[in-house]
C-alpha cells in the first residue's frame, strides 16, 4: 500500500514542518521532539505492510492503528494547524474541534467504544474475509482502523484542544477497560480465527502475540502520557500552594 | 524570609500505600509475564481449557498491571518531593498486592477459571505450594509492613 500512502504522508510532514517553520519564525516554542514524532508516525505509517499472512496484518495493524496514533498525537497537529493557518481558517477549524459532535467523539470511553467495536466486527464478522477479497474494502478498513487509532489516542492524551478536559483517573480507567478488551481478542484470536480464514497454526499464534504485545507497548506509552500530565498538574499545584522544598 | 513558616508536612500513608499496592499489582504481572511466559516458556499463551471468564479475568489484570505500574511510580514520586511520602506504607503495598495478585493467580485464574498451569508435563502439586506459599508469605509481609506503618508516628 506504499504507493498510494507515500505522497499523502509526504505532503503531511511537509504541511507539518512548514507550519512549525511558521510558528518558531515568529517566535513560539516548538520543541523539536514533536517534529521528530510527527516525521517519525509517518515512517511508521509507511513502514506498515510488505509481512505475508495473518501475522503480516496484525504488525500492519499494530503499526497502523496504535504505533502511528500515538506518535502523531504526541507532535499536536491541531495545534500547528490552528496557530499557523490564516484567521479565518484558524476560526473554522477551531469551531470545529470545540464542537459538541467532537466533544462526544473525543469523550474517552466513547472513543475507546468505537475502537474496541471496531476491532470485533473486524475480526468476529466476516469483515476480514471480505478484505481479503476486496482491495477496495481492505484499503477503507485500513483507513477507519488508522482515523479511530488517532481518535482513541487524541482522546486519552488531551493534547490538542478539546471542548472538554478530563481527569487522569477516567482517562486511565478507559485505557485499561480498552486495553482488556484487546488483549481478550488477541487471546481469542489465537484458537478461533476470524470467520472464513483458514489460518496455519504458527500464523495464528504469532498474530496472536503481535496483537497481544504489540497492544501493550501502546498502552505503556499512553499511561506514560497520562502519568506524565499528572505529574506536572500536581506539580503546579504544589508550587502555588508552597508545598514543594525550595519553591518561593 | 520571614513569612515562610517551616510547614509540617504530613505524611500520606494511605495514597503511600495505595501506590505501593498499584505498584505491587504491576510488578507481580509483569514478572509472571517476563520469567514465567517469556524466560522460562513454563506458562502457555493459550490453554485449551480456558474459560471465558479467565480469558477476560487475564485480559484485565494484563491491562491493568501495566497502567498501574506507571501511575503507581509517579504517585510515589509526587509524594516524595512534598515530602509526604511513608516509605514503610509504600513497601507494605507493593508486597502485600504483589502477594495478593500471585495469591490470585495461583487459586482462583490458574486453578478455578483453568487459565494456564505454572508449568507443563510435570507433577503440578510442589510448583502450585511453592507458588501459593511464596504468596501468602509476600502477602502477609505487606500486611505486617501496613500495620507498622499505621502504628509508627509520621
Amino acid at each position: 500500500m506504499l504507493h498510494h500512502t507515500a505522497p499523502v504522508v509526504l505532503i503531511a510532514v511537509v504541511a507539518y514542518e512548514t507550519g512549525t517553520a511558521r510558528l518558531r519564525r515568529r517566535g513560539d516554542r516548538w520543541p523539536v521532539a514533536r517534529d521528530l514524532a510527527f516525521a517519525a508516525g509517518g515512517v511508521v505509517v509507511l513502514g506498515a505492510g510488505g509481512v505475508p499472512g495473518f501475522a503480516g496484518h496484525m504488525v500492519q495493524h499494530v503499526l497502523l492503528g496504535m504505533i502511528a496514533p500515538v506518535l502523531l498525537v504526541l507532535s499536536r497537529p491541531a495545534t500547528v494547524l490552528l496557530r499557523a493557518a490564516p484567521t479565518r481558517a484558524r476560526r473554522r477549524l477551531k469551531r470545529v474541534l470545540t464542537s459538541r459532535f467532537a466533544a462526544v467523539l473525543v469523550f474517552p470511553p466513547v472513543a475507546a467504544l468505537l475502537e474496541a467495536c471496531g476491532l470485533w466486527v473486524l475480526y468476529r464478522t466476516g469483515l476480514y474475509a471480505a478484505t481479503e477479497r476486496n482491495p477496495w474494502l481492505h484499503g477503507v478498513v485500513q483507513l477507519h482502523v488508522f482515523l479511530v487509532g488517532v481518535l482513541f489516542a487524541a482522546s486519552l492524551c488531551q493534547l490538542d484542544p478539546v471542548r472538554h478536559r478530563y481527569g487522569a483517573a477516567l482517562r486511565a480507567a478507559t485505557l485499561v477497560a480498552a486495553a482488556a478488551a484487546h488483549a481478550v481478542l488477541a487471546k481469542t484470536l489465537y484458537l478461533a480465527p476470524p470467520p472464513g480464514v483458514a489460518l496455519a497454526d504458527a500464523d495464528a499464534r504469532i498474530a496472536a502475540e503481535v496483537m497481544y504485545y504489540g497492544g501493550d507497548l501502546a498502552e505503556l506509552a499512553l499511561a506514560a502520557v497520562i502519568a506524565a500530565q499528572w505529574y506536572a498538574r500536581r506539580g503546579r499545584e504544589l508550587r502555588r500552594t508552597g508545598a514543594v522544598a525550595g519553591s518561593p | 524570609m520571614s513569612h515562610e513558616v517551616p510547614v509540617r508536612r504530613e505524611v500520606r500513608r494511605a495514597r503511600s500505600g495505595w501506590a505501593g499496592a498499584a505498584i505491587g499489582v504491576g510488578v507481580a504481572a509483569f514478572a509472571d509475564e517476563t520469567v514465567f511466559h517469556q524466560l522460562l516458556h513454563w506458562h502457555h499463551f493459550y490453554d485449551r481449557s480456558t474459560t471465558d471468564a479467565g480469558l477476560v479475568s487475564d485480559g484485565l489484570f494484563h491491562a491493568f498491571g501495566w497502567v498501574a505500574l506507571v501511575l503507581g511510580f509517579v504517585v510515589v514520586a509526587d509524594l516524595r518531593r512534598g515530602d509526604r511520602l511513608s516509605g514503610r506504607a509504600t513497601a507494605g503495598g507493593i508486597l502485600a498486592a504483589a502477594g495478593a495478585f500471585q495469591l490470585y493467580d495461583g487459586t482462583i485464574q490458574h486453578k478455578l477459571l483453568g487459565l494456564h498451569q505454572i508449568r507443563y508435563d510435570v507433577d503440578l502439586a510442589p510448583y502450585d505450594w511453592t507458588w501459593n506459599v511464596v504468596a501468602v508469605v509476600l502477602l502477609a509481609a505487606g500486611v505486617w509492613l501496613l500495620r507498622s506503618a499505621r502504628s509508627r508516628t509520621a
